[in-house]
């Protein structure tokens, strides 16, 4: 059957890959432009569902934090408003439905091939790890410690990118001999600083943003930039602060409603928890859509200007 | 309500679940279909095909409230359905009226939509066929050490347990969920393929351009939930699809089926019975009876399943080149009734399964009248042991066991063949030891431990550890 990897897709550009939930595709040799869609997944298996909106809160909210950035370090946005990237690829003009809001026209790096992951509480595959050996990426940690946990302060903790399925943690050290030294302080520093001032701002808002996964590339001039998403309910672990109760895992600020109704799907023996999964109820994707326009909304103190965005500028 | 004055399916009336019956319903169907059109539209126009966003805004907004009477109205003109159903959604979505079903033929939303059906039936029967593993894991763990009679040839055999008996019920329900898991996960839909299966139609659309037909087979296919399209087709998918699928379904069937005839014999026996509602009649004359009609109507139901798969293969089997209509009609009883049937059948399986009522007195009874043949084997091992004559131990054996068979059979109180055995010097045993032989514990091997395995190793990661209690359902009976 025809694959992912078919050049042939929604925009009159050359698509270089399809994730996901996110399509890139390649404007010149010097700027690529990431699309993010409404799909959505769970437990590592994609919908058949679009949760509305979703695709537009990701880029948005991307947008969002790279505007808090200031001095911290550079990164590759050039363009996330419609009229303003179709100004720079007449291609686009005619698709401009298509990338509303969800589209981010940005610089092409050279990106580093490691996910720069900070964890500001003990959860996932970093709980894991610890519940079964007392250590995080093979360094060890204070005994004793709770799932979900509080770390101060936060950790940063490198992952590969592994072609399919889960990135795997690797220690500091081992990203020094990836990387160099210097470019691995750079990442970790920077890494640190955004998450930290991420993290405030969020709390700030009833958001715990838990951990979250950065990545960097280096732009032509040598420039080091934060790229891809930054700080999104798909790049990270949003929990609702009010419920924040140490000593297992929290809800998901943006997916549990959708994580509940399969659960339920599950027990019910309904799905085996594998592809294809339950066709999700009407109610249950539009909490989720909810949820992401919530979380856009709490985050940036403002709503999502839906309209604004997918209306032609006159 | 029930109508009095024409026939109605009692699949329908009686016997299958709200879900089941929502699944297969016109409601859900013609919904399907006007998800597929507005999938088709989305996916054209991505690929570039001119469909203005307001059209997509208005099938959006008009998928579910269907109006069946405007559609009977056209359905009368055009003898056709799926034009009825085209011409109505255009009604409410006047902007994409043009659009709707642009280059499909109507294969494309009854067959894709069939599938689907399909697909979400087989999940609804897994969601089943766990819960009635889950009530049997909890009665042959109950049960596992339980000793009863065997039965080979329908005859008495070496002594089981209930509870191990039960898992000769279970094992076969995994089986089946094997192939429901196998099924669901690897089910293409149709896909994007034109009157003749040859894309041609869309070819056109995209002015020759392979790649775009190609994509907007995968676009579709990834919108309506499927990892793949069937790869080639003629104006229908293969309709050995369906007789696959029909083949488990007719699987589960079938286990149940036997499952409800060794209970029809267990309750014969008086050892186990199905549950019985307190004021429940077993005969309009016979005013003691007390009849296993859950289970009869399990057998009932899984020998009309069991002709509807061989039905699908016949009927794939005579589909001419392209396709033939003579599907069609067919399908449309085969496939739904398989499902409701089934789900019916899985709904009286967990209920007689939560209720059954043993009866440990009667199952002993019944076991210590043929134990003592069972012991046999053990005593002409120790004559020989005692320098006795194997052949010699085994004919005397064979003469006292026909002998004490006559007489039980023949009003005897209890089976005598041990006095018999006891008073032959040739046996050189006693009474006593006699006596301690005919603990039934000692005849049943592993079989308590197969449960405890059986339930730990292969149920447990089966069915998965953290289900919902069962939710107790009421049966029509």
């Amino acid at each position: 059957m025809t694959s992912a990897a078919v050049g042939q897709a929604a925009l009159p550009l050359p698509l270089l890959r399809s994730g996901k939930v996110r399509e890139v595709y390649e404007v010149d040799a010097e700027r690529l432009l990431l699309v993010a869609s409404d799909r959505v997944s769970a437990f590592d298996v994609i919908m058949a569902e679009r949760v509305p909106y979703k695709g537009i809160v990701l880029t948005q909210m991307t947008a969002w934090w790279l505007g808090q950035l200031d001095g911290i370090i550079p990164h590759h946005m050039l363009a996330s408003d419609a009229d303003a990237i179709i100004a720079t690829v007449p291609a686009l003009a005619e698709h401009r439905e298509a990338i509303a809001g969800r589209a981010m026209l940005c610089r092409r790096t050279e990106v580093f091939p490691v996910e720069c992951v900070v964890r500001g509480y003990l959860s996932g595959s970093a709980w894991k790890e610890y519940r079964a050996s007392g250590t995080l990426a093979g360094e060890t940690l204070a005994t004793g410690l709770r799932e979900s946990d509080r770390f101060d302060p936060p950790r940063f903790s490198p992952a590969t990118k592994a072609e399919t399925g889960h990135d795997e943690n690797i220690p500091v050290s081992e990203m020094h001999r990836i990387l160099g030294d210097a470019v691995a302080a750079r990442l970790e520093d920077a890494s640190l600083q955004v998450y930290q001032r991420g993290r405030d701002i969020a709390a700030s808002r009833g958001i715990i943003i838990a951990d979250t996964k950065f990545e960097f590339g280096r732009d032509p001039d040598g420039t080091i930039r934060l790229i891809d998403e930054v700080l999104t309910p798909d790049s990270s672990r949003f929990w609702p602060a009010d419920r924040y109760a140490p000593g297992g895992a929290q809800p998901s600020f943006d997916k549990q409603p959708l994580r509940d109704y399969l659960d339920s799907e599950r027990r019910a023996g309904r799905w085996n928890g594998d592809a294809p999964p339950p066709p999700l109820p009407e109610s249950v994707v539009a909490a989720t859509s909810e949820r992401y326009l919530d979380a856009f909304q709490r985050i940036t103190g403002a709503p999502l200007d839906l309209s604004a965005l997918l209306t032609r500028l006159q | 309500m029930t109508a009095h004055d024409r026939y109605s399916s009692p699949l329908a009336e009686r016997y299958a679940s709200k879900a089941m019956l929502e699944l297969w319903s016109p409601k859900t169907r013609h919904g399907l279909w006007r998800r597929l059109w507005l999938a088709l539209a989305e996916s054209e126009q991505r690929l570039g095909v001119d469909i203005p966003a307001e059209a997509l805004t208005q099938m959006r907004a008009h998928l579910d409230d269907i109006d069946f009477e405007a559609v009977a109205v056209y359905e009368r003109r055009f003898r056709h359905d799926v034009m009825a159903h085209i011409h109505a959604f255009g009604d409410c979505a006047p902007a994409a009226h043009k659009f709707i079903h642009l280059g499909a033929t109507s294969a494309f939303v009854t067959d894709n939509g069939d599938l689907i059906q399909m697909r979400r039936g087989l999940q609804l029967l897994r969601g089943r066929v766990i819960r009635v593993l889950r009530v049997l894991s909890a009665f042959a763990r109950e049960w596992r050490a339980e000793p009863t009679l065997g039965y080979t040839h329908l005859q008495p055999a070496q002594p089981t347990t209930v509870g191990k008996r039960a898992t000769l019920w279970m094992q076969d329900l995994l089986l089946d969920l094997a192939d429901l898991d196998h099924r669901i996960a690897t089910l293409p839909c149709r896909g994007v393929k034109g009157t003749t299966g040859t894309q041609a139609s869309f070819l056109e659309i995209f002015e020759g351009d392979h790649a775009k037909v190609r994509e907007l087979d995968r676009l579709v296919t990834e919108a309506i939930g499927f990892r793949e399209s069937i790869p080639v087709s003629g104006q229908t998918y293969s309709r050995k699809l369906d007789a696959h699928v029909l083949g488990v379904v007719s699987g589960i069937a079938a286990s149940a089926a036997k499952f409800s005839a060794d209970i029809r014999m267990l309750q014969a026996f008086g050892e186990i019975e199905e549950p019985f509602e307190r004021d429940q009649i077993g005969s309009s004359a016979m005013a003691y009876k007390r009849n296993p009609m859950r289970s009869e109507r399990i057998a009932s139901l899984a020998r009309f399943v069991g002709t509807l798969e061989a039905n699908a293969n016949q009927t794939h089997s005579v589909q001419f080149f392209e396709r033939t209509l003579d599907d069609s009609a067919n399908r449309r009883l085969a496939i739904p009734e398989s499902f409701l049937a089934t789900d019916a059948i899985l709904s009286l399986m967990e209920n007689i399964a939560s209720g059954l009522e043993v009866h440990p007195a009667r199952i002993r009874r019944r076991l210590m009248d043929e134990l003592p043949f069972m012991a046999t084997e053990e005593l002409i091992v120790r004559a020989v042991r005692g320098g006795g004559n194997r052949q010699e131990a085994h004919e005397r054996i064979r003469q006292y066991s026909i002998a004490a068979a006559r007489a039980l059979k023949d009003g005897a109180e209890h089976n005598d063949l041990l006095d018999r055995i006891a008073a032959d010097d040739a046996f050189d045993v006693s009474r006593d030891e006699l006596e301690r032989a005919m603990d039934p514990k000692r005849y049943v091997g592993r079989a308590p431990e197969q449960v405890d395995e059986f339930l730990a190793e292969v149920v447990g990661p089966m069915i998965g550890e953290q289900m919902d209690e069962p939710v107790h359902e009421e049966v029509r009976v």
